[in-house]
């Protein structure tokens, strides 16, 4: 009995992780010998490659970082609150075993999480998007997260326990970070898909990319290492100093943008320019002219 | 003024008497109605004063133009209402005369063109031809300083990019991508090394790398040692339009350009699945070298970006 | 005071004639220029004022409003690609590589006192004046006024639409931010589409392969220089024009074909319109003051490989990008040589066609209707239900494709899928003037049977006959509609009555 529901287990994740082909290639090398290191060159990218690496006794990396972010694993005292939550929220679709493998065995519609971090983990939760509100939708929405933030940690604690891998949860250090290095980048980096203003708009196949207006910093830096969804993941591409001038950027001008010029007309740009121009401008004066001319 | 009532001859109207209602103003209440232009004037003094207050402490540009804007606002419907409530309100009448002119100052005109010109021209046939030949070769010969000046000809610049074999990939800050920086569902932006920093690397040698799978890839046929290590580069100039294609979906592995939506399958050699692109992205093919660092074997070996006429 | 001097005070007066000091000067010039016949006549001269003629009024002062705040940021702007960094008060961009007309453009707005208003003034006057002359165009349009003896000035109107259109692309360029940068990449490209000669013409237009230096330099002097020159040249042949064949009106008590009924230039006219270029300046200010245009700080500077999603041009452009977006992917290849179907046809032969329908509409319109008379008096649109409908039709089609243009904003703001709302405009692109056309037929013809429709202040009574049948018939005229009742009076004149010389002080005399 054990061993049937073991093989379907077995199989069930087989064809989740070759439905799931973006991530099955990640997760595949993820094994209990030690963290997954996803990158090797590029310093300070997420991983424990650079300095100030802190260990605890057992060895086990328990921080690292920099001046720019620090990367904290959530405590594995939290793991066993995390296994409950865990399985009151989310196991219905990922599964007891967190491998994307629900009880009623319908496998490979819902991700994988094993291996995923423990960023990945927590911004899913602390972003309101897991649980899903809706699960067979096609991108899941940003909305006031369920779960408090201590409980978010606590499964990603849970979730990293089978099978501990990075990166872990980013705290940035804005105060050093330079603003305008972060547009720069922002502009080469993130702004084909979130607009220049930070909008988000409308992408291929139904999903879309969010509004950046209203995400705190430490969430900005976990999705940018760890790719929710459609978005791409920056590593190794992007060092954690150019992440936090990012962060910068985004929580500063991004979110409070300075518009010097009067209403922001909703970072439309000239589609809202020029329904004020025609609307507002010509309207108006053409209905001046209706009171300067006669209507006979 | 009082000296004008005695210099100035007093005068009548022909026609219309002084009380005719044509010139009476069109208001019902001509004294209130000028009370309240006169305000309207005043508010609008008060405003322009204003905006040379702002000007003069350098205050927020909104208040600039709210002063400015308003001041001009309010003379501007003051001096209206002067003209549509307090003028004579009319209507008067004008006659439209024709513009054609008589029969005979018509023919008289075209008989001076047609036989003034016509005479002298015919007698004197070969002077005319030759006067606009001259003219008219002037003006073909003119076209090559006026426009040929402009610019350079294309030639061959549009057939090929700055990347040659084994031309180095970097990022825009100039530092190589090497093959353990991207994860799988990363992209980049890399240029051949030295020319991250020229327009021509900017416009025409931008490339997107992304890394789609973290074992060999091949995207079609042909293109099997195009792809290793999963990393694939494409052109990032839309063959639509030339815009960057920046946009990446991972999951999807879609590439989008942000300008009209066209959508380029990234799996199967950048093929266009949606949207106005006609062609593929051209695909640039890469190898790792000993040291791990990404290079490109060759030029794309076809143009980038959009369609033009001698493009085959 | 002593007598002396009042003596010399009146035979000074004396000498300079009746009017003073004006008058004198007046003689003077007169004196030279032989004004003072044509002159009176110009004061004279009668202007319909129909609200609906206020919209070329409009046009034509927003183009005043663009030269004063145009002349004010020449000042200040650099139009040069050479790269330096920018340090100024705008941080985020502070140590940014960027190029001098960027740096400029935005040290104008920031460093310049007035400067950024004076830059949001000038794009929203921008906006106001294309906008103007379309409606202005309109207006002409639907009322039949191109007809004979106006066709010349028709034309001169639609070459004016196409010249504000290109120069507000090529200030839209300017500033080289990101937005505006991929513009210009885009324009290139399709310069690029033409067939046979597209790569030489935009070798020869950039000076060389894109972006080049020339560019932006090439793009100012067009914009500051040559387009305006031209569009200054033509709104003088507009209004000359205009002068000289008189204003047509709309028929009514007392006019004709061969009279024209409204107020005189002086000073009726001139108060108004005058008071009207203040207004409009005004609103442009108070625009300018309170809503954020182009906000090229937040975009950055332009890099060839730098984008932002969701892109738009100017809404005046907005059709050409919509027609980009919709058509298909179907490009021409054969003997080796391309034709980018899909950049020209949307972008330079659509254009084409639709600018040049205009052109040759009067004349193809007298074709049809063989009507070679002239006219002076306007069409109700309604009347006219043929030409109205087909200018609905191509309203139709230019606001759908206007509409496509912001296909990934529709998809976003609904949440629908892209791929979705881009088959939709496709569909009501191509429906919209087969809908418009016998839509606004229909309707027309109702109104033409409708009694009295289309008339000012008159309420259709509907009576239900004793058949059962509706019958809509127009109410009488309002009783204090008194303005409407004057029959319309020759401009009066003043002649010189000495008859009345004893009226003496207090007397008011009627100043013209």
């Amino acid at each position: 009995m054990i061993t049937t529901s073991l093989k379907r287990v077995g199989m069930l994740t087989i064809a989740g992780l070759l439905l799931a082909a973006p991530l099955t290639f990640f997760v595949a090398g993820a094994g209990a010998q030690g963290r997954v290191v996803y990158q090797t060159t590029r310093k300070n990218a997420g991983t424990p490659n650079s300095t100030n690496v802190t260990t605890n006794s057992s060895g086990v990396v328990i921080s690292y970082g920099n001046s720019a972010i620090t990367y904290n694993a959530p405590s594995p005292k939290l793991a066993s609150l995390g296994q409950a939550l865990f399985l009151q929220n989310c196991a219905s679709c990922h599964g007891t075993e967190a491998n994307g493998v629900p009880a009623n065995g319908t496998s490979g519609a819902y991700p994988n999480l094993v291996g995923l971090g423990p960023a990945t983990i927590d911004f899913w939760i602390e972003s309101g998007r897991m649980p899903a509100a809706d699960p067979r939708a096609i991108q899941a929405k940003r909305r006031p997260p369920r779960l408090s933030s201590k409980q978010a940690v606590a499964i990603a604690a849970w979730v990293n326990s089978l099978s501990p891998s990075y990166p872990d949860i980013p705290t940035p250090n804005l105060k050093n970070a330079n603003v305008s290095d972060g547009a720069a980048l922002f502009a080469l980096n993130c702004a084909a898909c979130h607009t220049i203003e930070g909008d988000g708009d409308a992408l291929a196949q139904g999903t879309y990319a969010p509004s950046l207006r209203n995400i705190p910093a430490y969430q900005v830096v976990e999705a940018i290492r760890t790719g929710p969804g459609n978005m791409p993941r920056f590593t190794g591409n992007l060092s954690d100093f150019q992440v936090r001038d990012i962060v910068k950027y985004v929580t500063t001008e991004i979110q409070h943008p300075q518009n010097i010029g009067g209403l922001g007309l909703g970072g439309l740009g000239p589609v809202a320019e020029g329904f004020v121009g025609l609307l507002l401008g010509v309207g108006i004066l053409a209905l001046v002219g209706f009171w300067v001319g006669e209507r006979q | 003024m009082s000296e004008h009532d005695e210099s100035r001859t007093p005068v009548a109207l022909s026609g219309l008497a002084a009380n005719d209602p044509h010139l009476q103003p069109a208001a019902r209440n001509p004294q209130l109605v000028e009370r309240v232009i006169a305000m309207c004037f005043l508010v609008g003094i008060i405003l322009v004063i204003g905006f040379g207050a702002c000007y003069w402490v350098n205050a927020k540009p909104w208040t600039l133009g709210a002063t400015m804007g308003g001041g001009l606002f309010f003379l501007g419907v003051g001096l209206v209402a002067w003209g549509k409530y307090l003028m004579p309100r009319g209507p008067f009448v004008e006659e439209r005369h024709t513009l054609a002119n008589s029969e005979s100052d018509r023919n008289a005109f075209a008989a001076a063109i047609v036989e003034r010109g016509g005479t002298v021209i015919k007698r004197r046939k070969m002077l005319g031809g030759l006067l606009g030949g001259g003219l008219g070769i002037f003006g073909v010969v003119a076209i090559f300083p006026l426009i040929r000046s402009l610019g350079p000809l294309p030639k061959s610049t549009l057939f090929h990019t700055d990347w040659r074999p084994g031309s180095f990939a970097v990022d825009i800050t100039g530092r190589r991508v090497h093959k353990g920086d991207l994860a799988v569902g990363s992209i980049v932006t890399v240029y051949p090394e030295g020319f991250q920093d020229t327009d021509n690397g900017q416009a025409v040698d931008q490339t997107v790398l992304i890394r789609i799978s973290n074992q060999d890839f091949t995207t079609q046929k042909g293109r099997e040692s195009w792809g290793p290590a999963g990393y694939i580069a494409y052109s990032k100039l839309c063959t639509h339009l030339g815009c960057p294609v920046g946009l990446y979906e991972q999951q999807l592995q879609l590439l989008v350009c942000p300008c009209h939506q066209s959508m380029f399958n990234a799996t199967n050699g950048a093929v266009p699945n949606f949207g106005p692109a006609p062609r593929p992205l051209p695909q640039l093919p890469l190898y790792i070298d000993a040291d791990g660092y990404i290079r490109a074997q060759k030029d794309y070996g076809q143009p980038v970006g959009p369609g033009f006429w001698e493009r085959s | 005071m002593s007598s002396e001097v009042i003596n010399t005070k009146r035979a000074k007066q004396a000498a300079a004639g009746p009017y003073g000091k004006v008058g004198h000067a007046l003689n003077e010039l007169d004196d030279r220029l032989g004004v003072a016949k044509g002159g009176r006549t110009f004061l004279d001269k009668i202007f319909p004022d129909h609200w609906s003629f206020m919209l070329g009024e409009i046009a034509l002062y927003s183009f005043v409003v663009l030269l004063a705040t145009g002349v004010f940021l020449t000042l200040y702007y650099i139009p040069s690609t050479a790269l330096t960094t920018y340090h100024g008060s705008y941080l985020p961009l502070d140590g940014q590589r960027v190029t001098e007309a960027y740096a400029s453009s935005v040290n104008l707005s920031f460093a310049v006192r007035a400067g950024l208003l004076m830059r949001q003034m000038h794009h929203w006057a921008c906006d106001i004046f294309i906008g103007a002359i379309v409606v202005h165009m309109a207006r002409v349009f639907f009322t039949g006024a191109f007809r004979k003896p106006r066709e010349l000035n028709w034309t001169i109107g639609t070459t004016l639409m196409i010249l504000a259109i290109v120069n507000g692309f090529l200030g839209y360029s300017l500033p080289d931010d990101l937005v505006s940068g991929t513009g210009i990449r885009i324009a290139y490209s399709i310069i690029l589409s033409i067939p046979v000669v597209g790569s030489y013409l935009g070798f020869l237009v950039f000076g060389g392969n894109f972006p080049g230096t020339m560019v932006i330099p090439r793009f100012f002097i067009l914009h500051v220089l040559i387009v305006p020159a031209l569009i200054l040249g033509l709104v003088g042949a507009h209004l000359f024009l205009l002068v000289r064949q008189k204003h047509t009106q709309f028929p009514g008590k007392g006019r004709t074909e061969n009279n024209v009924v409204g107020t005189p230039m002086f000073p009726v006219f001139m108060a108004k319109t005058t008071g009207f270029l203040l207004i409009v300046a005004g609103v442009t200010a108070l625009l300018g003051a309170f809503a954020q245009i182009n906000p090229i700080w937040q975009f950055g500077p332009y890099e060839a490989s730098r984008i932002s999603y969701a892109v738009q041009p100017d809404w005046y452009m907005g059709f050409l990008d919509g027609a980009l977006r919709i058509w298909p992917s179907w490009s021409f290849h054969s003997f080796g040589y391309t034709i980018p179907l899909e950049v020209t046809v949307p972008a330079v032969i659509l254009p084409g066609i639709l600018f040049n329908i205009a052109y040759v509409w009067p004349a193809f319109e007298r074709k049809l209707t063989k009507d070679f008379a002239m006219h002076n008096l306007l069409d109700r649109p309604s009347n006219r239900p043929k030409r109205t409908a087909a200018g609905v039709a191509v309203l139709a089609l230019l606001s759908m494709l206007f509409i496509a243009s912001s296909t990934d904003v529709i998809a976003n703001f609904f949440h629908l899928p892209l791929n979705q709302v881009l088959w939709g405009m496709r569909i009501l692109v191509i429906l919209s003037p087969f809908v418009a056309y016998p839509v606004t037929w229909k309707i027309c013809q109702e109104l033409r049977v409708v009694e009295g429709g289309g008339k000012r202040k008159t309420t259709n009574v509907v009576t239900r006959t004793a058949e059962g049948e509706y019958v809509a018939t127009a109410a009488p005229v309002y009783v204090d509609d008194v303005h409407s009742e004057l029959e319309a009076s020759e401009v009066p004149t003043f002649i010189v009555d000495e008859t009345d010389k004893e009226t003496g002080p207090g007397t008011r005399t009627v100043d013209r």
